[in-house]
């Protein structure tokens, strides 16, 4: 009886919670959606409007070119302004992106879909790996503040978070492919292997992948072991710390009631880093030659196609959405305080 | 000891000839700080030798640099401490004379975030209620929005090359991290004892927040500043670096640029060093600025202190 009192407003309370993060992603994905209307709408010479020109130009009928360029860009090159931003909303509603220029024919959808994995795994390895590394690092930094070794420790976090990610991915370079070459310098995968399930091209894949995600792991290895340490000092000062030493636990138990409490509030830390390492991907793809999103947009960009930037745009914005919900959720998950609606 | 912990503002409240007193141990204080680790000293060091070289670099070189079409790629050398590019310009010459462009931009950036997030902070954090909720949600917007591909989807119709114009749009896309950080501290702050006694007094709205809650976040506020120009350094040098703004200038951005896509720097040796010297002028850069961030953290928050 007492059970099921209790357990409903928990179960409304997480579905409020997520209800909140998808509305306000929602707004964010709209937000993004605005503004690359607009920035393609005001590229200097216009290129919806140059598109549907030169078709006509080409003899095709006015309707006909009309239909044609709002295929390519998703986009109504005539009629009011009004009219061009609902039409552009409407086929992005029904997941239309419209078609590449760079590579005619071609959905933005497909290019965007076989680039995602590319950025999506070397991601997530990149920050389970930064985590349990930083998280290990922060520990050790905090109890051993006062000597060399902790202060080493947070300095190469401070360091490393700061610098931007091009920085390290181009010293890895310079180190592992050109000084002492033992990693290749580019390209998802040795193209001589045939893709599927064989042991020549996952292990090309992985071979492939060391420098990628030891780029993605430094560039937020960082932010993990600062505010690691940072939560770790904060709890080794609290009175539950100083009742179990002297209740005389063991340090493994201490040093589980530590972790445990200093960890937790790690996890709203996670969406920023993910984020984080969406927007670095534009740099490590460009350094790897990696065949990702990150890659896609800057290509985009400087052969001018730009359906196909408004798509990847949008989309890096919706991985950086879905990230912030998974990570929202693991934390309701985990702290027994906010699952219960104790602290918004 | 114990003064250095008191925040500045707490110095206000004392009489004229105590709050000298206090500044100067102030000063003894963050001193004595800098001497315990000479590494701190280092960062100091850094970031004033950065900052001469932006301001005085470019007036030690002629306007056009000198190129050697004999020396294209040359080794590092006295001459050349750091070889030649591909040009046979010296690559020693480039990073001084680029600084300049780079440091601008990280301190037009630092002062538009820094203002404007401590004036949303402050006035969310203070005024509370409705008018919280409304800036904060417009916080939370800003975080969350991917500042990089923002950037360079902008740069399609936006050629903002000059410092300014970049601090500018920078800034306008990095206050949210510093909003929020003041919001909470303004929220803390407001229920404290000396700023209850200011209210209390009746003493004018303008007077506890400038006179009063400011001071106490100065530190805070600062530090803020200081990353931030760490955070201006990472997308101008990366936007020249993708090679989607035109290169007006030379910077250290463009300088990698040319060094990885067209120079080879990755495939040849030869033009290893024109690649690593932008580098390593970041690298000590963001050293610089972290080791003080480090120290001013120690100076101000005493739960980091053990002697």
């Amino acid at each position: 009886m007492t059970r099921a009192v209790r357990e409903r407003p928990q179960g409304a309370a997480i579905a409020r919670r997520v209800a909140g993060h998808i509305g306000r992603g929602l707004v964010m994905i709209w937000v993004v959606a605005t503004i690359s209307f607009f920035i393609i709408r005001e590229i200097p010479g216009d290129p919806v409007q140059g598109m549907y020109e030169t078709l006509l130009q080409k003899g095709m009928s006015p309707d006909q070119a009309e239909r044609a360029t709002a295929v390519l860009y998703g986009f109504l090159p005539t009629g009011s302004l009004w009219h061009q931003y609902v039409d552009y909303m409407w086929s992005l509603l029904h997941l239309d992106l419209g078609q590449s220029l760079s590579t005619p024919g071609v959905k933005v959808t497909s290019l965007i879909g076989s680039a995602a994995q590319w950025t999506v795994l070397p991601v997530l390895a990149g920050t389970l790996l930064s985590f349990l590394l930083g998280v290990t690092m922060g520990v050790y930094a905090a109890i051993k503040r006062s000597g060399k070794l902790g202060d080493l420790l947070a300095l190469s976090g401070s360091l490393l978070h700061g610098v931007p990610v091009y920085v390290i991915g181009l010293l890895l370079t310079a180190i592992f492919t050109t000084l002492w070459p033992i990693l290749p310098a580019g390209g998802p995968v040795d193209v001589a292997y045939v893709p599927g399930f064989n042991a020549g091209y996952i292990g090309s894949l992985v071979y492939h992948a060391v420098l990628p995600v030891a780029t993605y792991t430094l560039a937020s290895y960082g932010g993990w072991i600062l505010a690691m340490k940072s939560n770790v000092v904060a709890v080794l000062g609290d009175d539950f710390i100083l009742a179990a030493e002297l209740r005389g636990l063991r340090r493994g138990f201490v040093f589980r009631y530590l972790a445990r409490n200093a960890i937790l509030p790690l996890f709203t830390i996670l969406a920023l880093s993910i984020g984080m390492l969406f927007g670095g991907s534009i740099f490590i793809e460009e350094i790897f030659n990696y065949p990702g999103l990150g890659l896609l947009l800057v290509n985009s960009i400087s052969t001018r196609d730009y359906a196909l930037m408004g798509g990847a745009f949008l989309v890096i914005t919706v991985g950086i959405v879905v990230a912030n919900i998974v990570a929202d959720l693991l934390y309701t998950a985990i702290d027994p305080r906010v699952r219960s609606g104790e602290t918004a | 000891m114990t003064v250095t912990v008191l925040p500045p503002g707490a110095g206000e409240v004392a009489a004229g000839t105590t709050r000298a007193a206090l500044r100067r141990n102030f000063w003894r204080g963050v001193w004595r700080v800098l001497c315990r680790k000479p590494s701190r000293m280092a960062g100091v060091v850094i970031v004033v030798g950065f900052a001469v070289m932006g301001v005085v670099g470019p007036l030690l070189y002629p306007a056009n640099l000198p190129r050697d079409d004999n020396a294209l790629y040359a080794a590092p050398s006295l001459q050349h401490p750091f070889g030649t590019d591909f040009e046979g310009t010296d690559v020693l010459a480039l990073v001084v004379t680029g600084a300049r462009y780079v440091l601008l931009t990280g301190l037009a950036t630092a002062v538009i975030t820094v203002a404007l997030g401590t004036a949303i902070g402050l006035f969310a954090g203070f005024r509370r209620g409705g008018w919280d909720t409304a800036l904060m949600r417009l916080t939370d917007l800003n975080l969350a929005i991917p500042g990089l591909p923002l950037l360079l989807v902008l740069s399609t119709v936006w050629k903002f090359t000059s410092p300014l114009s970049m601090g500018l749009v920078l800034g306008l896309l990095g206050w949210g991290g510093v909003a929020r950080a003041v919001r909470s501290q303004t929220l803390s702050l407001r229920e404290r004892g000396f700023i209850e006694a200011a209210r209390g007094l009746g003493l004018p709205t303008t007077h506890i927040i400038g006179r009063e809650l400011l001071p106490s976040m100065a530190p805070y506020i600062a530090m803020n500043m200081l990353i931030a120009v760490t955070g201006a350094v990472y997308a101008q040098v990366g936007l020249f670096f993708l090679g989607v703004l035109p290169f007006d200038a030379n910077n250290w951005g463009v300088m990698l640029n040319l060094a990885v896509f067209s120079g080879g720097a990755l495939t040849t040796p030869a033009a290893l060093p024109y690649l690593l010297a932008p580098l390593i002028a970041i690298l000590l850069l963001t050293l610089g600025i972290v080791l003080i961030v480090d120290a001013m953290d120690e100076i101000f928050n005493p739960r980091l202190r053990e002697e």
